[in-house]
């Protein structure tokens, strides 16, 4: 069709469109899931493992989950290590801002540096867009808590409910449905979960192949902190949900 | 450890508005006792304490009595800077900045001897332009045993089992530490011994004091404490 338009990052198809950026958004609608949702009292991003082996080493870091700063934090939806590169320049662009500031970087500047940096691969270098679209989460003082979705072409939106990944059509149109305002982070991460697990591929949703992380304010102090959730947790939340499937002959 | 003290330049005449200018034109001061300063650090059982003089001066003005000289790195890491003090502020920012890196990547706090290498290494990268500042370190090991030590400005580590100086007071230091310090003190006698030592080091020394704020960490717990002493 109009493959002769293909090959060059740095120039549009006849329609206006760019095919690599494209092919980008291709490549992470074909990997795991994830799912963020901004509460009144914090956000919750929820996140699918794709690769999810016996022979895989049980690893403390998260596959999905990031920390950027003590108060931001992202989920990942992509070419692992394309947004390995990213989330390196985030927490540096990060603690450059802090440096000279002395102040966390708000979140919206951020997001806007690393799209910046999107950006320019699509524009110049002739080099191919990252392949990773992301889900930031953080607070500021300015504008409380914040969810923000981004995507190869280095387009952001802030958002109040949004998926990237495989499914994320379904999950955002149920998303949709069932997002009511002033939810509190409890009906968040039970509202995820439900929607995870009607638009998953898997049959059975288990605590291995899910990664929840929460950004909130710490009751006593009033610093925000940012929470993995343990597979025992994790566990405990999908048998309270009603999730809990039971687990597949090996 | 460097010895060579470079000197301040003098100050510029000027009509004396105040009497501090006018007849204390001031002998050329080093660079190092600008603000004054006074920290030290000891070591006791399964705990470490820090504590430094709380005055800011400007040679022999002082304008501040509450100034931070100790500051945290993470829950069982300190870091204690004496000398001038916008280099210790700004070697202290330059330090978060690598420290919050590390955890990032390493999803781990940094281990006091790593830290301490980190320092040394980021004040030999200014080898002919230094920073003016003596920092000590002192922070609880990965099995919680107590590590401390210092360094000149251009990072030589020297590392101690019981106690380290630094700052203008650091020769009245070394006396009240040496006949006061003893092995093996717990966390409350610990205290007692640096505060004693502080207090009576900083009073020999005009250019620190206006009391002391101390530091005890022991694994499950942070005290901290400020003194008064001699407001002068």
């Amino acid at each position: 069709m109009s493959r002769r338009y293909d090959s060059r990052t740095t120039i549009f198809s006849p329609e206006g469109r760019l095919y690599q950026v494209e092919y980008a958004m291709e490549a992470i609608g074909n990997a795991g899931s994830a799912l963020g949702i901004l509460a009144s009292d914090g956000v919750v991003l929820v996140g699918e493992k794709k690769v999810t082996s016996k022979l895989l080493q049980a690893s403390r870091s998260a596959e999905k989950m990031y920390k950027v700063d003590s108060h931001l934090a992202c989920a990942v939806a992509g070419i692992m290590s394309d947004a390995n590169i990213l989330i390196n320049t985030a927490r540096l662009h990060a603690q450059r801002y802090a440096l000279s500031y002395q102040e966390p970087i708000p979140v919206e500047q951020l997001v806007q540096s690393l799209c910046d940096t999107k950006q320019g691969y699509t524009q110049f270098g002739g080099l191919r867009p990252f392949g990773v679209s992301f889900l930031f989460a953080g607070w500021d003082r300015t504008h409380g808590f914040q969810l923000y979705m981004s995507d190869p072409s280095g387009n952001y939106g802030g958002w109040k409910a949004a998926a990237v990944g495989a499914n994320s059509q379904a999950a955002q149109s149920m998303l949709k449905q069932d997002y009511r305002d002033g939810m509190t982070r409890e009906e968040a991460v039970a509202l995820a979960l439900k929607v995870l697990s009607k638009t998953m591929d898997s049959t059975s949703l288990t605590a291995e192949k899910l990664e929840l992380a929460e950004v909130f304010l710490q009751p006593g102090t009033g610093e925000v902190q940012y929470q993995l959730c343990s597979p025992d947790a994790m566990g405990k939340l999908l048998a309270k949900a009603g999730l809990t499937q039971p687990a597949p002959e090996a | 450890m460097l010895g060579h003290k470079p000197s301040l330049p003098l100050p510029p005449h000027r009509t004396p508005r105040s009497a501090v200018s006018a007849n204390l034109a001031t002998p050329a001061m080093s660079i190092f006792e600008y603000n004054g300063s006074a920290v030290v650090a000891m070591v006791g059982k399964n705990c470490f304490a820090i504590a430094s003089d709380r005055r800011l001066g400007v040679q022999l003005q002082t304008v501040a009595t509450d100034f931070q000289r100790v500051f945290k790195i993470h829950g069982k890491l300190y870091l204690g800077l004496s000398g001038l003090a916008t280099d210790a502020q700004t070697l202290y920012q330059r330090l978060v900045f690598k420290h919050k890196l590390y955890q990032l990547r390493e999803e781990r706090d940094m281990k006091p001897e790593t830290f301490a290498s980190l320092v040394s290494a980021l004040l030999y990268e200014k080898r002919f332009g230094p920073y003016f500042c003596q920092p000590i370190i002192a922070g609880l090991g990965e099995d919680n045993e107590p590590f401390i030590c210092t360094m000149d400005c251009i990072g030589a580590k020297e590392l101690a089992k019981d106690f380290v100086v630094s700052g203008t007071a650091s020769e009245s230091l070394y006396g009240a530490c040496e006949s006061m310090y003893k092995p093996n003190m717990e966390p409350e006698e610990l205290f007692e011994t640096i505060s004693q030592a502080l207090l009576s080091s900083v009073d020999r020394d005009c250019l620190s004091g206006w009391g002391g704020y101390v530091l005890v960490v022991t694994p499950t717990e942070v005290q901290e404490r400020v003194l008064k002493g001699r407001m002068d």
